[in-house]
């Protein structure tokens, strides 16, 4: 074993030490909101968060479609990282969120369209995963899923636009609206710069991993087909 | 044309199937009947909260006799191995697939024969055409996609957790159109029903297209 760092180490340190950056610019650089006080900092990685599921759920969007098109393993192991993922983003997102909401809103949780809309995406892509578990691994699970996929995508646009096509409690867009400081737009765009990075190369280990996982199956069917030839050959 | 007749076939072999063994429709009605009764228990009806309760109750019950509608589309086949069999023939497996989900949809719209006026008698409720309508379109996109996820698992183990797991969430966007428009029509909430009427259309046109599309990557793997 060498105790040189392979670029998977090397990129996961480097997200580590983004996101401790991010964590800078949130707590130090970004002045304190005159109105909702410390809560407010939970809004840069809430939202960044939030994009970040969204890029996630786009890949196995794209992987999916790929997949169906042109059988693609790559494109089908990129979604099944991208779901992942995307998984653990929306959990942050709703958890961030939900601490957020209790001292702002007095309840941890209100059946507002957002929340419920990214609630419903969560389990739509809770689902995704467990057709991968119960589908016949290879072919079947992965355009099973691939069609979860894509249907699942629908959501995201609801949940986007929910704060706009419904009248909700969720604050609405205030970054494209021009309504933050200068200094709490910095932050927010580092963080959010920083969320990608990471999700980005959680993509990458997970796709890694779910190539290994492949090679492994591969290995023991190769294995199983191989056993009996060779006893019949020493016989 | 060729595929519209091939699905009209599919879609009379399952009726035929139906008409001939009774056991789907008659145990969903019982179903039906007793979802309201254990909804009689669990709420505290009277003239008063009926409107609010009854929209609930209807979905509710809706819901759970569809996925067990549809859950059934395809079991005859799997037990039978009969799909591989309509697969091998030069039929596109959408016309296919749009008969399965033609025949699940009567099916769940007898279903509905027995429980709008059920709702009505037992809970003192409104059955307006608004209600009805409502019902009728949000039945469309519902039986799309629940025989596509039905065909999915058929194939999977755990076929019966997995179905409400993957049905549900899509069906959320009906239960939100279609249950406004039913508060509306059962004098529970505001507003009126007619963008309701035409969301649902649109989303009934949204989910038939995609379901088409797809329809043969769930059915011939």
């Amino acid at each position: 074993m060498t105790s040189r760092l392979n670029v998977f180490e090397k990129a996961a340190l480097g997200a580590v030490a983004l996101m401790v950056v991010a964590a800078g610019f949130i707590f130090v650089f970004a002045p304190q909101d005159a109105l909702q006080g410390p809560v407010q900092r939970i809004f840069y990685l809430h939202v960044s968060s939030a994009i970040a599921a969204y890029g996630c759920f786009a890949v196995v969007l794209i992987g999916g479609i790929v997949y169906l098109w042109k059988e693609n393993p790559t494109a089908d192991r990129l979604a099944r990282a991208g779901a992942l993922v995307g998984l653990v983003f929306t959990t942050v997102t709703l958890v961030m969120g939900m601490i957020w909401a209790k001292p702002i809103w007095g309840t941890f949780w209100t059946w507002d369209a957002r929340l419920t809309s990214t609630l419903v995406l969560w389990i739509i892509y809770a689902g995704y995963l467990m057709v991968r578990r119960l589908a016949e691994p290879g072919r079947q699970a992965a355009r099973f899923a691939a069609v979860v996929g894509i249907f699942g995508f629908i959501d995201v646009p609801v949940v986007h636009f929910s704060v706009t096509w419904w009248r909700t409690v969720h604050p609405g867009p205030v970054v494209i609206n021009d309504a933050l400081p200068a200094e709490m737009l910095v932050a927010f765009l580092i963080t959010m710069a920083c969320t990608l990075f990471l999700a980005a190369v959680m993509i990458a280990i997970r796709y890694r991993i779910e190539v290994l996982t492949d090679q492994a199956a591969d290995r023991i069917v190769a294995a199983a087909v191989a056993v009996p030839s060779k006893a019949g050959s020493t016989r | 044309m060729r595929s519209l007749s091939i699905a009209l076939a599919v879609a009379r072999k399952d009726l035929a199937s139906e008409w001939r063994t009774r056991e789907l429709v008659p145990a969903l009605a019982q179903f039906v009947v007793l979802a309201l009764v254990i909804a009689n228990f669990g709420f505290q009806f009277d003239s008063r909260t009926a409107p609010a309760i009854a929209p609930g109750v209807l979905w509710m019950t809706l819901v759970f006799a569809g996925l067990v509608a549809f859950g059934r589309a395809f079991a005859a086949e799997r037990e039978q191995a009969s799909l591989e069999a309509m697969l091998l023939t030069p039929a596109a497996p959408a016309a296919i697939f749009a008969g399965k989900a033609l025949a699940a949809a009567l099916l769940l719209v007898v279903c509905e024969a027995v429980l709008l006026p059920a709702l009505a008698l037992f809970f003192n409720v409104p059955l307006s055409f608004e209600v009805v309508s409502a019902v009728l379109l949000a039945t469309i996109g519902m039986a799309v996609l629940g025989c596509l996820f039905a065909a999915m698992v058929a194939r999977v183990r755990a076929r019966e957790l997995l179905l409400p797991l993957l049905t549900l969430p899509l069906w959320i966007p009906f239960i939100v159109i279609g249950g406004q428009a039913v508060q509306v029509g059962m004098g529970a909430g505001s507003g009126g029903t007619s963008s309701a009427t035409s969301l649902l259309i649109d989303l009934d046109i949204l989910f038939v297209v995609l379901t088409s599309l797809v329809a043969r990557f769930v059915l011939d793997d």
